[in-house]
């Protein structure tokens, strides 16, 4: 959000009104409507005032522009003033089909507006930051045999440091080291209440250079610069320090990286939510690499660490590139040599991040630009199906305006000037949808968050290209829907329509038809598609995992109050206290739980074998009644033995990646796992870690019965309330000063689904949107159909046509139209899915379900809606409709 | 074909720049209108019927007054003339010549 923005009026209004009100007035407007704004944010705060300043500058620019306007009786204003009164009169005198033209339009253009807000929303990532175009993440591709085995994000800490030594185009560089182990248990040491914390970022002192997160206290250019400082947001500084000020006091971090008591040097104000960087506490880099781990090393050997440049603004990345490739050689060349291996740098813009990232285990907020796209061709879609009910209302009725284009004719009007006329009409109806379209946007805006998780708000009305693209797009569709209407109207012969209006009234039904068949087929697609999306989540949960995540409660391991000497005893106390109660059936600790990562990804390969012929494996600790726990299926081998230091369990994809041969021959083998040598004593069936959208990568579990990140406890769900409490007097008993936390895994394993579910769920609000517009604009053209023909009915009913003969005689027509498109569809259909499939490693199938669910829907639908329609028309007594002719 | 007379919003928007003595514009005109009135009163409604007034001949304005709080923008200020008045009085005399025949507030004697 841009400051300072907060208190002045809206300046949209200003402009607007600089626009449309004499200027030798204008001075005087705005100083009243500021003063009266002042005042009024004083007295009823910033929404009224906001609101109010609105609406006393639009009903000026109403009252003075239509001032003068009437005023001005010269003839061109005259006939404007005249082509308006007669659109109104229509739209007052025909009050159903004015009603239906303008909700279907209006809901359409709802549904665009949201869109287009979603859009603005995932599109303006990170744009916040002003050196936004100069600044970038480095990723890192390793290279054997000249092929790309991995692309990730993460460097080593040393090369943002070489590289800026030595690269001149380099301005600044951060690094930032994401806590991927969970969190930290954070306590104010004044109040002593501790919590768990897993937004916490170490970063460089050069953050907040490149970055542009707006302190609210504190030194910009000081922060972060001296060892053991850290800054919070203001959310974490009002949970911890409540109002009082937060700047140099102190907070203890504890089972973390780093232990210790850190000094607040700053408070953040809220991160925004269009920020691809989330976090509550970032605390200085020197504090981490002071590390024994980091201190002892060459700075290369690390990778966990994500690399952000800004670098001058005409650098060349090829160039950059090479460069870089250069201090690699240079620094890390041998190692690199040993292995075979090249790491190439690349570099990833800022402001793609969140959309373009496609990186194993990116630690960004991302997005899919492929739902961009997506919503953006649905909302064109919705909006043409929105027009064609216009253009097909209009045409159809047009019937009923012959008389008055007959008399404008013959009195001496132009071809030309009544296609104006017809074109003002439409731009009128358009632009009561629009306004219309924004009031339901600002109102419906909360239910859609609501159901798909988001926090849209409608900030684009303050934009200025908004306003740019909705006057075109109003424009535009307002000739699109308007022209071919206002060519058929204009086009009458004045003597054939006055003389007998029934020539020309089904002339353009091969148009209209085309149409129809156009908003069927898009409905059929959107249906099909929306199946398609919940039938794949669907399917994805029901997967096979070979794991089981049910009925497992998954307790975060305690990170203060022990150390090495105790905790073998405190785990035991705590598994022993826990599985005493009936309902517990098993206790596992492990470093790592399924979908949430993993603790160690390390080159590995079998003894034996040369160094450069590794593959990338993920290893996890666990102890020894893990594989028990989660019903892991053993191939061969046993689960882990106490003592079992150096040895390892390995799934099949692990055999087929390090050559092992078969299970059998697997066992006993040895392994170089990141330098240390194990054995593997067990071959387990492959299961699914993660989600099933992730790669199925070679993966071991090590032993360590001291393992307690996590803590998975199998019990029956028959008293959940009583089972957790329990848990907690034993986590409390052993391990007190821990905030208990806790979840159920399969909750927790779903959640890897949401971002689908989000899409799903966005989609199918639309959908359901394009439909009702699309039946709305049908119910209409049979209401017309029906009346058009009512003496025909009748006479066929007096002799002796039956009610239903009647109705499918009013229906057939426009049911052949969907079957149509319904056929018209399954290629389609089977096109789009097919291509959007791709993105899945397990992927349903296309079946004939979703061919067939979306068309039986769609002609249920329509006959639902044609059927009342034409029941009324046929069951209308003939004496009633006959006599009046 | 314009006629003279005056309406009712426009009487009590011509007597509240009576009222104010060259102090009259926008807002302050707004706050009288509606502190009598005790009606809430939109500020371009209030601008607009100014105008009219103005150029009806009734108001005359200048511009004036201090620029604080305002943007560094001046306001208008509005002044009844000499029609406004006759017109003010003659709108009341008609007023009171009527409620002078209404026979139930006749001195009963």
């Amino acid at each position: 959000m841009p400051e300072g923005k907060k208190s002045t009026p809206p300046l949209l209004a200003n402009w607007l009104a600089s626009k449309f009100i004499n200027e030798s007035l204008l001075e005087e407007f705005l100083g009243d409507l500021k003063e009266l704004y002042d005042e009024r944010l004083v007295k009823r705060g910033r929404f009224y005032a906001k609101w109010m300043f609105w609406v006393d500058a639009l009903y000026l620019l109403i009252g003075f522009t239509s001032f003068h306007f009437f005023r001005a009786n010269n003839n061109p204003t005259i006939l404007y003033k005249h082509y308006l009164i007669v659109a109104a009169r229509n739209i007052y005198r025909n009050k159903f089909f004015s009603l239906i033209n303008i909700a279907g339009l209006a809901v359409g253009m709802s549904a665009c507006l949201m869109i287009y807000q979603y859009i603005h929303f995932e599109l303006s990532y990170d744009k916040f930051h002003s050196n936004v175009d100069n600044i970038y993440r480095l990723t890192q591709s390793s290279i054997r045999n000249s092929e790309v085995n991995a692309t990730d994000v993460f460097t080593s800490h040393a090369l943002g440091v070489r590289a800026k030594e030595s690269i001149p185009e380099i301005n600044r560089f951060v690094r930032i080291h994401y806590h991927e182990d969970g969190g930290a248990v954070i306590a104010n040491p004044d109040n002593d209440e501790p919590f768990e914390e897993d937004q916490i970022l170490f970063v460089d002192s050069t953050f907040l250079d490149v970055f542009d997160f707006p302190l609210k206290m504190g030194n910009r250019t000081s922060v972060l610069s001296g060892k053991h400082h850290m800054v919070i947001t203001e959310q974490a500084a009002t949970k911890y320090f409540g109002t009082a000020d937060p700047i140099g006091k102190t907070l203890e971090v504890r089972g973390n990286w780093v232990d210790g008591d850190f000094k607040v040097v700053g408070v953040l104000k809220a991160i925004p939510i269009n920020s691809h960087l989330q976090f509550d506490f970032l605390l200085s880099m020197a504090s981490l690499l002071d590390n024994y781990q980091y201190r002892n090393s060459t700075g290369w050997g690390w990778s966990n660490f994500v690399t952000y440049i800004s670098v001058a603004k005409d650098a060349d990345l090829n160039v950059l590139g090479e460069k870089f490739d250069q201090v690699i050689t240079t620094y890390n060349g041998e190692n690199l040599a040993r292995t075979d291996t090249e790491i190439r740098t690349g570099f990833q813009t800022l402001s793609d991040i969140h959309l373009r990232s496609n990186f194993d285990r990116d630690p960004a907020i991302i997005g899919s630009i492929q739902d961009v796209y997506t919503f953006s061709i649905i909302g064109v879609f919705i909006l043409i199906i929105a027009w064609i009910n216009y253009i097909n209302l209009s045409t159809a009725r047009s019937i009923n305006r012959a008389r008055e284009v007959g008399i404008r004719k013959s009195i001496g009007a132009f071809k030309k000037e009544l296609i104006v006329q017809f074109l003002i009409e439409s731009l009128f109806i358009n632009l009561i949808c629009a306004c219309l379209s924004i009031a339901i946007v600002f109102l419906t805006l909360p239910i859609l968050n609501n159901l798909v998780s988001t926090e849209l708000e409608l900030v684009v009305l303050e934009t200025i290209q908004f306003w740019i693209w909705f006057s075109i797009l109003i424009l535009c569709g307002s000739v699109l829907a308007g022209i071919y209407p206002a060519f058929v109207l204009s086009s009458f012969n004045p003597l054939g329509v006055i003389d007998s209006f029934k020539k020309n009234q089904r002339g353009n039904f091969n148009l209209r038809k085309g149409l129809i068949v156009f908003q069927f087929l898009a409905s059929a697609i959107l249906i099909s598609g929306t199946y398609l999306v919940y039938d794949q989540v669907t399917f994805m949960k029901n997967q096979e995992l070979g794991i089981n995540t049910e009925h497992i409660l998954v307790v975060t391991g305690p990170r203060v109050g022990f150390n090495n000497e105790n905790i073998e005893s405190k785990l035991q106390a705590f598994k022993n206290s826990v599985i005493s109660h009936h309902s517990i059936s098993g206790v596992t600790g492990s470093g790592m739980v399924p979908s949430k990562g993993f603790n160690w990804q390390a080159e590995i390969y079998k003894m034996g074998d040369l160094e450069n012929e590794y593959e990338i494996g993920k290893i996890n600790w666990v102890d020894l009644d893990f594989t028990e726990t989660y019903n892991l299926q053993f191939l061969t081998g046993r689960p882990f033995k106490p003592n079992d230091r150096l040895d390892v369990l390995i799934d099949e994809e692990s055999v087929r990646s390090f050559g092992l041969g078969t299970p059998e021959n697997a066992l006993n083998q040895k392994l170089i796992v990141g330098g240390d040598t194990v054995a593997v004593v067990g071959v387990l069936k492959n299961f699914h870690w993660n989600s099933v959208k992730d790669q199925q990568m070679p993966f071991l579990f090590a032993s360590d019965d001291k393992c307690s990140a996590y803590f998975s406890i199998k019990l029956d769900l028959s008293n959940i309330q009583e089972s957790i409490s329990h848990i907690e007097n034993s986590y409390n008993e052993v391990f007190g000063g821990n905030p208990f936390n806790y979840f159920f895994l399969d909750d927790e394993f779903n959640q890897q689904y949401q971002s689908d579910l989000q899409f799903g769920n966005l989609f199918s609000i639309f959908t359901f949107l394009s439909i009702i517009i699309a039946f709305i604009g049908l119910f209409a053209l049979v209401s017309v159909s029906a009346a058009s023909r009512i003496k025909e009915i009748s006479i066929r009913k007096v002799l002796g046509a039956r009610v239903t003969d009647l109705m499918v005689m009013l229906s057939k027509e426009y049911l052949k139209l969907l079957l149509i498109a319904v056929i018209l569809a399954i290629p389609a259909v089977l096109y789009l899915g097919k291509a959007w499939l791709e993105n899945y490693t397990y992927r349903t199938t296309i079946g004939f379900d979703v061919l067939i669910i979306p068309a039986f829907a769609l002609m249920l639908i329509s006959i639902l809606t044609v059927s009342h329609r034409t029941y009324s028309a046929a069951k209308s007594s003939p004496i009633n409709t006959l006599r009046t002719q | 074909m314009k006629s003279k007379s005056i309406g009712e919003f426009e009487e009590l928007v011509l007597l509240a720049v009576c009222i104010l003595e060259g102090e009259g514009y926008g807002i302050s005109v707004k706050r009288e209108v509606e502190k009598h009135s005790g009606r809430s009163i939109l500020l371009g409604a209030v601008h607009i019927t100014l105008y009219r007034l103005q150029d009806k001949g009734l108001l005359q304005s200048e511009m004036g007054g201090n620029t604080e709080k305002r943007g560094d923008r001046r306001k208008r200020l509005f002044k009844v003339t000499e029609s406004g008045m006759r017109q003010l009085h003659a709108a009341q005399d008609v007023r009171q010549k009527m409620w002078q025949l209404i026979p139930q507030l006749k001195p009963s004697l």
